[in-house]
């Protein structure tokens, strides 16, 4: 006991005697020091059913969580399976409100995630400090990644590189349509969403916009939105019977017996765009 | 909200899980300790109102409340221990044990919460008073050797008597090995047990992460490229935090669960929640006296991760199929006692009172 307390100074912010079973290994406690060296490789503690089978393993690609609908709830569960997210701060600006004793001003930080193949997000977040606002917007914009379909302008040679179809997305009052292009012809669009659209990984692309593009934000959006909707659009591809499979958590429930019960998961892929 | 929130943090496991402590101990799992052994509960009390099988202790609260100069005061957590029941919340039971008067205590009481009322032990309230200190100190360096030192006397302290200490502040994360006795009814299921010791929270609200000196150089940087941009990012207005699956209540539920990524529980008595889901349902009122239920302690979802790791995934286990993300708790807001003493001193017994509890499960659609 009294090598508990004597363990506990001596350690950082860490419990020396771990939960011990199942390998947990040390638990790092923080106690309340934003300030200095950060423990970084702090032990995520899933909160969620979902967080916890990914903690395990037992889900590896993100195709699984998409097929089902499942309500991402933890950013961790994305940084675990979606290997090599990238993220940049796309924008901050001032946003002030007018108080009686003067003007208030906060940070709003603009911030996009993805892999270039297939997975974006983007993070808005409001905070009275920059530093605070990118870190929010660095964990919204993971729990908002959604899968980009990609697929062919003519010839199906090759990995697909652009949008399948024309698609259109819209926020406030802008409204910005994406047409398929042939392979070589790039990202022919503003800088702002030519970013989004390098991070989702389409290669060529016409855009055309429409609205008051000047709100940036609700452009960038509006581009986001064009991205989640390119898997919404039914093509004859989707015509022929879906199988339904069983989800994670009835999946992996012990009470069924056997988790690996013949399961077909059919995952979208994308290059497979007969 | 300047309530104060403890928060039970997990500590060492039990080396048997079925080992008996006494009824100050606050722990998860195991086996419950009873302050008495014949307390009167009815047997179906403890068992499932679904399914009939036997409740086992998720957790056991030592709770006393210093403003009702209630001392002798225990919570129950209970939940049946077979898997199908687990997303019913007519499973889960809550039970305050509790001896109301308290003329023949020999510590001396009203020290529950750090007040130090001329007590009568001496080292109680040095702890208390290191704690009291700690959370006004911004230093980190100064935090943790304090908060070592006083753990230390803690513990030195909790290995000297043989009481429980009952401030909240100083409790000992590890119980003295002498009592190792096995529960005496071998038919009561039981989940995985470890020990729990407490911490305030200490949660600055909205913006105390003070900025060190190289993210003002990256805040500069980010300023100054934005001023060389010909475009102008126009007409933004505050945003309210949102994603695609998370509302605002989860997100801001989220980030007080990362502040302390272990807790197991909260404790605030008559403190609000922390909500996961928007809605709410009603408490209702005490079925013995009447009064209005309040707030006193939440379950976090951290508990079911721990209690799931320890499980040796056979299918039978209860804790893989919770998918609750809290459990919120409400009791008496006048502590009634729930014994039939009749409010005699010298005669009053162990009463035992059901309370209500409400679960707020992670929405899949």
């Amino acid at each position: 006991m009294a090598e508990r307390g004597g363990e506990r100074g001596g350690e950082r912010g860490g419990f020396g005697r771990g939960f011990g079973r199942g390998g947990r290994g040390d638990r790092g406690g923080r106690r309340g020091g934003r300030r200095g060296p950060r423990q970084e490789e702090e032990k995520w503690v899933p909160v969620t059913k979902l967080g916890r089978l990914v903690k395990e393993g037992r889900i590896n690609k993100i195709e699984e969580i998409y097929l089902h609908s499942l309500p991402v709830k933890e950013h961790q569960i994305v940084e675990t399976i979606v290997p090599g997210l990238k993220d940049e701060v796309m924008k901050i600006t001032p946003v002030q409100k007018q108080t009686r004793a003067g003007q208030r001003t906060r940070f709003k930080a603009f911030v996009v995630v993805g892999d270039g193949d297939g997975h974006v997000g983007l993070g808005v977040k409001c905070a009275k400090e920059v530093a605070t606002a990118i870190r929010g917007a660095i964990i919204l914009a993971k729990l908002s990644v959604v899968p980009v379909r990609r697929g062919y302008w003519g010839n199906k040679i090759g990995p697909p590189h652009t949008v399948p179809c024309k698609v259109t997305g819209k926020c406030g009052s802008v409204t910005v349509r994406m047409v398929p292009a042939p392979r070589g012809s790039g990202i022919v669009a503003a800088r702002v969403p030519k970013k989004v659209l390098q991070f989702a990984g389409i290669e060529d692309v016409f855009t055309s916009s429409r609205g008051s593009t000047k709100t940036l934000g609700n452009f960038v959006k509006a581009t986001f939105d064009c991205l989640m909707k390119t898997y919404g659009f039914l093509t004859p591809e989707f015509w022929t019977q879906t199988n339904f499979s069983m989800t994670p958590f009835q999946q992996f429930t012990d009470l069924l017996g056997k988790p690996t019960k013949g399961l077909v998961l059919e995952a979208p892929t994308e290059t497979v765009e007969a | 909200m300047a309530e104060e929130v403890h928060l039970g943090l997990p500590g060492p496991w039990a080396a048997d899980y079925r080992e008996k402590a006494d009824h100050y101990t606050t722990k998860i799992g195991g086996v419950p300790d009873w302050p008495t052994v014949d307390m009167g509960i009815k047997p179906e009390t403890l068992q499932c109102s679904l399914c009939g099988t036997k409740l086992c202790l998720v957790a056991q609260v030592h709770a006393p409340v210093a403003k009702l100069n209630i001392e002798e005061r225990i919570i129950y957590v209970l939940v049946c221990s077979t898997p199908q029941c687990g997303p019913k919340p007519q499973s889960w039971k809550v039970l305050r044990v509790q001896k109301c008067h308290n003329v023949m205590q020999t510590e001396g009481g009203g020290d529950e919460l750090g007040q130090s009322n001329g007590p009568p032990s001496t080292s109680v309230p040095e702890e208390q008073n290191d704690k009291n200190k700690i959370p006004e100190i911004d230093d980190d360096d100064f935090d943790l050797d304090a908060l070592a030192e006083a753990l230390e006397q803690a513990a030195t302290l909790a290995s000297n008597s043989k009481k429980k200490n009952k401030s909240k502040h100083a409790n000992a994360p590890v119980k003295c090995p002498v009592l190792k006795e096995q529960a005496c009814d071998p038919s009561i299921p039981f989940l995985p047990c470890f020990y729990i010791y407490y911490d305030k929270e200490l949660f600055g609200g909205k913006g105390t992460v003070g900025s060190s000196s190289s993210e003002l150089v990256l805040d500069k940087e980010i300023m100054d490229t934005a001023n060389d941009e010909e475009e102008k990012w126009e007409g933004e207005k505050y945003e309210y935090d949102k994603a695609i699956g998370a509302d605002r209540t989860y997100l801001k539920f989220k980030k007080r669960l990362d502040a302390y990524p272990q807790q197991c529980f909260r404790y605030s008595y008559g403190g609000k929640p922390l909500m996961a889901t928007t809605k709410l349902q009603d408490p209702g009122t005490c079925k013995l006296c009447g009064s209005p239920r309040q707030y006193e302690l939440q379950l976090m979802s951290p508990l079911s991760y721990f209690l799931h790791e320890a499980g040796d995934g056979s299918s039978n286990y209860a804790p893989s199929s919770w998918t609750w993300l809290t459990v919120i708790i409400y009791t008496c807001s006048k502590s009634c006692c729930p014994s039939s003493c009749g409010g005699n001193p010298h005669s009053c017994c162990w009463g035992v009172a059901e309370e209500e509890i409400l679960i707020q499960e992670d929405e899949v659609r």
